[in-house]
């Protein structure tokens, strides 16, 4: 962090029509792929008035997929939450045989396509799948059903947590940790008292990604689905739908609450990083003698 | 309370950390480790307190002679100060000091008044009580280590480990804080034992020095008796700056460098021998006074500092450093290019072959080193 924050001396700085000639295009690239087709979504949603709107949203259908979407990311990202704290507890503070293929795995779900994540659940559970014939057996669905979505959900956001505490937990060390033990905290004290709120605000980042990506994922959810309408269609998938059947106002109201979802993600994750950049620089600012020691 | 190690050896790997190390600690007694880095004085220190454990087939590590190898570290009340101090960075100075009180079990829990009041005398130990509300991030490194300090004391322990606990400071806090601790140790009578590698802090701080190296202890003794009476040629080189010579003992002869004396007494034997002179030990005089001395031209003069030091080179192309009074120096009138003859007041002799051979070399190659930044001025 931190960055970008010094001007660049006269002598190596560009002359003033360079500098805007790449601001102009940085804002109009900008304005062109995101803001215009942000506004979009939002001119086509109103453009039968706000009646229409709102009649859209109300529907059963797009009152289901809603429902669906909070209960996806509702398990999806406390489950993560747990694993990615654990996960990177163990890669940051431990040494153990295998850590560099945990990592490796980790970061598996950024690797693969999300249609892929979502084919290998129905290989797994599917009805021709591994243990499709014995789940059907024992009558569970998963597949074309709730669980599996989620499941995809689940293997997709992933990573988002843990890749953020990683780093974050590996800088701070475990000397804090050491000196809780030493003063005679047990390991859930520790881990309440001293790891948590060193790491509360970069876990409340990744939360924030995690959900976002959660309620916004199409492509492993879209296979697992089987697009049942008022069962198992999230908001994505519902907004797809409507579209192809012409129904662009309704397609353009469920897609301007994903959009919203955005805006507020980012909204808050520049909260949060404010946050954390201003207890940086109140860190740094601080310590006459010789500034942060890590 | 006493502390005895027995037989210790921990590995990382294939690194020997510790290699059958064995160590006693009086009750209240103020012990230094000291040694370079990787000669496992830390890693010592952080087995006493239970961070690390030792391997299987070391000996016992006993507090007040009951076996405390098996007991968490969290149950062996012991005070540990990191290295760069492990302060809680979210909790105000006060929080960090309340913190071994606030995490015990609810029936031995003090109550919160007593837990104020405690912390509130014990930061008026460490003269911190002003900064109660502080964080860490707001306090410079002397006032970090004096809060350790004090959340380390705050759970009463039998032990005070501190690890470098001076490292990271600059030379005049670093005296101020010595001192301090010094008095502390007399006001709380806690057995105290200290990591560093500051030689002049082992000497000037300790009760008794455990001078280690390559996961070994060299020598245990008085300050006194390790900087005088060195055990082996890696304590005369760990303790100060030194000259060393390649020399030769015959039947109580001592030959080196051109120059034949008496051998100290307690050498007798013959063969190949490293002489060890200090810089202060040399007496120099402008002519020879008929005493066995060591022919040496002045190369270069610091007069700047509590000594004048000199470097001098032989007719051999040794060099040698001398540090002597400022009233001496100007007695002799040096200058660089003058010839002088030197006379060792003290030497200490090892027989080739003897412990600390890589160290001695080391110290070979250092001033080689050295000698090949400086070219000499004189003729």
């Amino acid at each position: 962090m931190g960055t970008g924050t010094a001007v660049a001396p006269r002598a190596i700085g560009e002359p003033a029509v360079v500098r805007w000639i790449l601001i102009v295009t940085a804002l109009c690239f900008l304005g062109l792929f995101l803001v215009v087709p942000l506004a979009a979504i939002f001119v086509q949603a109103l453009e039968k008035g706000i009646g229409v709107y709102l009649v859209s949203l109300h529907e059963a259908d797009a009152l289901a997929a809603i429902r669906l979407t909070l209960l996806t990311a509702a398990i999806a990202v406390p489950l993560n939450l747990v694993f990615g704290v654990a996960a990177a507890w163990a890669i940051a503070k431990f040494e153990f045989v295998g850590k560099s293929v945990l990592i490796t795995l980790i970061d598996l779900p950024f690797a693969v396509s999300p249609v892929i994540s979502g084919l290998i659940y129905v290989l797994l559970f599917g009805l021709q799948g591994w243990l499709g014939p014995w789940l059907a057996a024992q009558d569970i669905k998963i597949i074309f059903a709730v669980p599996g979505i989620v499941l995809a959900t689940i293997f997709v956001t992933f990573p988002f947590i843990a890749r953020e505490l990683i780093p974050l937990m590996q800088a701070q060390g475990t000397e804090e940790e050491q000196a809780a033990r030493v003063l005679g905290a047990s390991g859930w004290q520790m881990f309440f008292r001293v790891t948590l709120p060193n790491i509360k605000w970069g876990l409340l980042y990744g939360v924030i990604l995690c959900n976002a990506r959660a309620m916004g994922e199409f492509g492993a959810v879209s296979v697992v689905s089987g697009h049942i309408r008022g069962l198992t269609n999230t908001m994505p998938l519902h907004v797809e739908i409507l579209y192809n059947e012409y129904n662009f106002v309704a397609a353009f109201a469920v897609a301007s609450l994903l959009a919203m979802l955005a805006l507020v993600t980012l909204a808050a994750k520049s909260a949060v990083e404010w946050r954390v950049a201003r207890q940086l620089r109140a860190a740094q600012s601080a310590g006459p003698e010789e500034g942060r020691k890590s | 309370m006493s502390i005895e190690v027995r037989k210790i050896t921990k590995t990382f790997g294939s690194f020997v950390a510790l290699n059958d190390v064995s160590l006693h600690v009086a009750s209240g007694e103020l012990v230094a480790l000291l040694g370079p880095s990787g000669s496992g004085k830390t890693t010592l220190l952080r087995i006493i307190a239970g961070l690390e454990e030792t391997d299987a087939g070391s000996g016992p590590i006993l507090f007040h002679d009951e076996d405390v190898a098996g007991i968490d570290v969290r149950d062996r009340r012991v005070g540990f100060v990191f290295q760069h101090y492990a302060l809680f960075r979210h909790m105000t100075v006060f929080e960090n000091v309340a913190f071994g009180l606030r995490v015990r079990p609810r029936r031995v829990r003090p109550s919160r008044a007593a837990i104020r009041e405690k912390v509130q005398q014990l930061l008026k130990l460490v003269q911190m009580d002003f900064m109660a509300d502080r964080y860490p991030s707001q306090l410079s490194g002397g006032q970090r280590q004096r809060v350790a300090l004090a959340r380390a004391l705050a759970v009463e322990p039998k032990v005070l480990l501190l690890d470098e606990p001076f490292g990271a400071l600059d030379a005049k806090v670093r005296r101020e804080l010595r001192r301090w601790l010094r008095r502390l140790h007399e006001e709380i009578q806690v057995t105290i034992v200290f990591v560093t590698h500051d030689q002049d802090e082992a000497l000037e701080l300790a009760d008794r020095v455990v001078v280690m190296n390559q996961g070994k202890v060299e020598q245990i003794g008085s300050p006194d008796e390790v900087f005088h009476e060195p055990a082996s040629e890696f304590v005369v080189n760990f303790l100060g700056h030194v000259n060393v010579f390649q020399g030769r003992l015959e039947s109580g002869r001592l030959h080196f460098s051109g120059l034949t004396m008496d051998a100290p007494p307690r050498h007798g034997g013959s063969g190949a021998v490293r002489v060890f002179v200090r810089p202060h030990d040399w007496m120099v005089e402008t002519r020879a006074n008929g005493a066995p001395s060591l022919k040496a031209t002045v190369c270069q003069i610091n007069a700047a500092g509590p000594h004048a030091r000199l470097r001098l080179i032989t007719e051999y192309g040794e060099w040698i450093d001398v540090d002597m009074s400022h009233d001496r120096y100007h007695e002799l009138a040096l200058y660089t290019g003058a010839a002088v003859f030197l006379v060792p007041r003290d030497i200490k002799l090892f027989l080739d072959g003897s412990n600390g051979f890589a160290a001695y070399q080391a110290a070979r190659e250092q001033m080689q080193r050295d000698a090949r930044h400086l070219s000499p001025a004189g003729p």
